[in-house]
């Protein structure tokens, strides 16, 4: 086991370098840059600007120069959190005024006061509570729906479970949203309309650093939101996967021996069927913990899913890179905990080295 | 069994929320020399406090910093934490003396002499004390706003590696400024900002000019506190930090207490702000800006959230037929132009005719009254009514282009039968950004050339960015191409000579953009950025506007911009005409 995390790890490594590359050439290709507004800049400010942040360096400099910044860790005098080029997410003292210090995903061209680290510090987080707990709404709702919907198969809950999925899956967020906007903050006047209950600093990186009524209250509706049109896809999975299960024989013999019904679906049945489940949990959670455009607009929630999208319209490179990268190390986490789940779901499933 | 699936799922659990942790690193071990503002648990006064609740729009405010703003949302911050030398009223665009009580200007019309105000302190907001002090200098003495103050400001905006995108303004009209800006000299003593004594500043400027003083008030000219930029023996240097929670410094009737990215800034009144005639004492003491979407922020401001919100195109019917939200509803102008500028040079658009013929083919009063809904006003040239400088419909009605499909008829008949075609022969593009609004406006235009004088227009857009370089590539450019044009200095000067004179934003000279050049024009505009009476002033631009919008028709100007609002009743406020930028220290709230 251990041995396949630390190979899955290194190809992990090569995973990002080659997106980390693709990105880099792209985000080159197309045309545009930074600093192109409506009003013509002059050259010479347009020049300054380059300068600054490296732009006027052939390409390949520029990418060796990003890789150096990113994974090889640096000595440095500089306090943390002084400085836009010198700024890094994991600083280690190790002097009176020396400083270990990795990970520098470089400033960010949209904001003048902030560096990439800044939005994983600060916004990634708010993006990642919001997405683990519209996951959970995705799993409460999904599986119990779905395993509701194959054991009453073609009956009447069959039929309501199945019409929640379809409900949830057509009626995408930016539609839903407004709708319990509406009710729930501007009519009811229950839950506050916009906004996110916690702000920076937070516990661990990530955790709120209060986790009442206050916090709850911002995080109800948009968990819902974006959580029913993902359980959508989970219960319909669930209901398949269930299904087909329990045609198996080896349900048959167990039913057979006289387990009890409830033995035999979830402690056999369930288990076997939650493989399909598990792996589209692995994107699923990546692309909800980096953060939704549409929910966190529609929301006003401070998170770092706009950024994915208005990065790029921007050309603000290195938060674009950052995003991607951060985007690619979810992903392939995320699929590794998946690989490594099917083990215990399947016993026949060994990891091969 | 099923054991071994509880502690699976148990795991994968676990795991979850451990990835999430590995995702975003350990905090650091090192003690941050950063000042980290408290909650701080404030007993109830008995007197409440006045609190206003605004939008900024979605997304973080680029930057505080008043050498690199050039958004909107920066500059309605930084007008309320400083002020410059001269301040313009948001009522009447009159300049009126600000951090200057008076200046005089010089025989020659170029130098400018302004004599600052005393007593005008640096604050900071401290959250330990939750409230409002004065900056200290090293001897313990609070820090004056002094003319080294604002000389330090002009040359950081100018100097190259503060890259600023705003200095262009500071360099078109101070002498020695461009050529600092340019990196051609870098002594700082060239550059025509020179300290006389503590409370008196000189500024020359390269030629006499209406606006010189309206320039030297602009945020990119407002004094910044080099101490806490650079750093001195008794603070520490915080650099581009600077205008961060916990550091910023300002001097205005308000200075920010919060800025939490991404999420909302909030600025508290500032106790130590004597008040002057244009800038008086804050009565509201504390403002939130939040930072949302139209839609949100509306919604917001129905659940009594917000105390003033931008209404969102699409509810505009619903408001305006609201009994409550009707009552509230204001809609005012912005200091913005919407156009369509013809390539001169590209097939079909060459001929005068033919455009003069496409622009008063528009029915503007029906796109604003069936597309737009906003009250936006048709536009019958470019400059926008309001700006110093500009004609009104009211006192030159018939000026420029108006909406009449006979006259246009005509003209392109007249094209026809000349090069011996139809209308439906002439290969016509019209691009524009992607945008739900543009394509709307294209297509309603579209139709009414269709209708009116039967020609067939295809339509294209781009991706902004893109868009911006086809526009201005000579061997690009659209034959029609769809832009807008917002103020950067209230003046007539910023839109109608900056934007289309030859080499201006709109007409760069190596070819691009409306590619035209008429030497009538020219002169028009630069004597009219000389006239001092502003009579004349007026009547020179209007000329030039004729020959612009009609006599060469190089654009069809379609709309002047305007906003629609809604205000708490309990909000006694002044509207802006500048463009959005509010002087929120002459407002009141009265619940």
């Amino acid at each position: 086991m251990t041995r396949y995390i630390v190979r899955r790890f290194l190809w992990m490594l090569l995973v990002l370098f080659v997106v980390s590359l693709i990105t880099f050439l792209l985000m080159h290709a197309v045309p545009g840059g930074p600093f192109d507004r409506e009003k013509a800049v002059p050259p010479e400010i347009l020049a300054n600007l380059n300068a600054k942040y490296h732009l006027d360096e052939p390409l390949p400099k520029q990418y060796l120069r990003y890789l150096w910044d990113v994974f090889i860790p640096h000595i440095s005098h500089i306090p943390p959190g002084t400085s836009l080029t010198d700024d890094h997410l994991i600083n280690v003292k190790i002097g009176e005024k020396l400083w270990l210090k990795w990970m520098n995903f470089g400033p960010s061209y949209s904001s003048r006061s902030r560096t990439v680290n800044d939005y994983f510090r600060q916004q990634f987080p708010i993006s990642a509570q919001l997405g683990t707990m519209a996951l959970l709404v995705a799993v409460l709702i999904g599986i119990p729906l779905g395993i509701l919907a194959a054991l009453k198969q073609n009956t009447i809950w069959d039929y309501l479970g199945m019409g929640i999925a379809i409900f949830g899956v057509s009626v995408p967020v930016i539609v839903l949203g407004p709708i319990l906007i509406w009710i729930f903050g501007v009519t009811l006047k229950w839950l506050p309309p916009t906004g996110w209950g916690a702000k920076p600093p937070f516990i661990l990186g990530f955790i709120p650093s209060k986790l009442g009524p206050e916090f709850f209250k911002y995080a109800i509706m948009p968990s819902i939101a974006l959580g029913l049109g993902q359980s959508a896809l989970i219960a319909r999975l669930t209901r398949a996967s269930l299904l087909q299960v329990l045609r198996e024989d080896y349900i048959r013999t167990a039913r057979a021996k006289g387990l009890p019904e409830r033995a035999v679906i979830f402690v056999h049945a369930l288990k076997n069927s939650m493989i399909p489940v598990v792996t589209v949990l692995g994107p699923m959670f990546a692309a909800l913990v980096t953060g939704t455009f549409v929910t966190e607009t529609i929301f006003g929630i401070p998170g770092m899913g706009r950024y994915f999208v208005i990065s790029i319209t921007n050309r603000d490179y290195p938060l674009i890179m950052g995003t991607i990268l951060l985007y690619a190390v979810i992903l392939v986490l995320a699929n590794l905990m998946v690989d490594i789940t099917y083990a215990f779901l399947d016993p026949r499933i060994r990891l091969t080295d | 069994m099923s054991r071994k699936l509880s502690v699976a799922l148990a795991l994968v659990v676990t795991a979850a929320m451990l990835l999430s942790a590995c995702a975003t690193p350990t905090p650091q071990i090192v003690k941050e020399t950063v000042v980290v503002t408290k909650e701080v648990v404030v007993t109830p006064t008995p007197v409440p406090k006045k609190v206003l609740r605004m939008n900024l729009g979605p997304g973080d405010v680029p930057t505080l910093d008043p050498s690199l703003a050039t958004d909107v949302s920066s500059v309605q911050v930084i007008e309320l934490t400083s002020v410059g030398l001269t301040r313009q009223n948001e009522e009447t665009a009159a300049i009126e003396p600000g951090m200057a009580e008076s200046w005089d200007i010089s025989e020659d019309g170029k130098t400018y002499t302004f004599h600052l105000r005393k007593g005008i302190y640096w604050v900071k907001y401290d959250a330990a004390k939750g409230e409002v002090v004065q900056v200290l200098d090293c001897q313990g003495k609070p820090r004056e706003v002094k003319a080294q103050d604002f000389w330090y400001g002009i040359i950081r905006t100018l100097k190259p590696q503060t890259a600023s995108d705003y200095a262009y303004v500071l360099a078109f009209v101070i002498e020695g400024a461009e050529d600092f800006n340019k990196g051609v000299i870098t002594d700082t003593a060239a550059v025509g900002v020179k300290v006389i004594d503590d409370y008196t500043l000189q500024i020359t400027f390269k030629e006499p000019a209406a606006y010189n003083a309206n320039i030297a008030g602009m945020w990119v000219a407002h004094a910044e506190p080099s101490w806490l930029i650079e750093g001195d023996e008794c603070t520490e240097a915080r650099g581009d930090k600077w205008t961060e929670t916990g550091f910023f410094q300002g001097y205005g009737p308000y200075t920010l207490k919060e800025w939490v990215h991404e999420d909302h800034i909030v600025l508290v009144k500032n106790p130590f702000w004597p008040g002057i005639p244009s800038v008086p004492q804050a009565k509201i003491d504390e403002i939130v800006f939040r930072m949302l979407e139209d839609t949100a922020a509306f919604a917001e401001y129905e659940a009594g959230n917000l105390d003033v919100a931008g209404v969102p195109i699409g509810d505009i019917d619903r408001v305006k037929a609201d009994p409550v939200l009707s009552k509230e509803l204001v809609i005012g102008p912005v200091l913005c132009t919407y156009y369509y500028g013809f390539n001169t040079k590209a097939p079909v658009v060459n001929d005068v005719r033919v455009r003069r013929a496409l622009s008063m083919a528009i029915d503007r009063k029906a796109l604003v009254e069936n597309v737009l809904k906003g009250g936006q006003e048709p536009a019958q040239w470019f400059c926008r009514p309001g700006l110093t400088g500009c004609p009104t419909p009211k006192d030159y009605p018939d000026l420029g282009v108006k909406y009449n499909p006979e006259e246009a008829k005509k003209l392109l008949d007249e094209y026809l039968k000349e090069k011996g075609l139809k209308p439906e022969d002439l290969d016509l593009t019209l691009m524009f950004n992607v945008g739900v609004g543009h394509e709307k406006i294209a297509q309603a235009i579209q139709q009414m050339w269709k209708e009116k004088l039967g020609i067939n227009v295809k339509l294209a857009s781009q991706e902004w960015k893109v868009y911006l370089k086809t526009i201005r590539d000579p061997k690009a450019t659209p034959q029609i191409w769809r832009l807008g044009w917002c103020q950067d200095y209230p003046d007539a000067n910023n839109f109608t000579r900056e934007v289309f004179s030859f080499g201006g934003s709109a007409n760069p000279a190596e070819g691009g953009g409306v590619n035209w050049k008429n030497d009538k024009f020219e002169e028009l505009v630069r004597a009219a950025a000389k006239e001092m009476d502003p009579k004349k002033r007026v009547d020179l631009y209007a000329q030039a506007e004729q020959i612009l919008v009609y006599e060469d028709a190089v654009i069809a100007p379609i709309y002047w911009y305007t906003r629609v609002t809604c205000t708490k009743p309990y909000v006694k406020r002044t509207f802006s005409i500048l463009g959005g930028l509010e002087h929120i220290e002459k407002w009141d709230i009265a619940k």
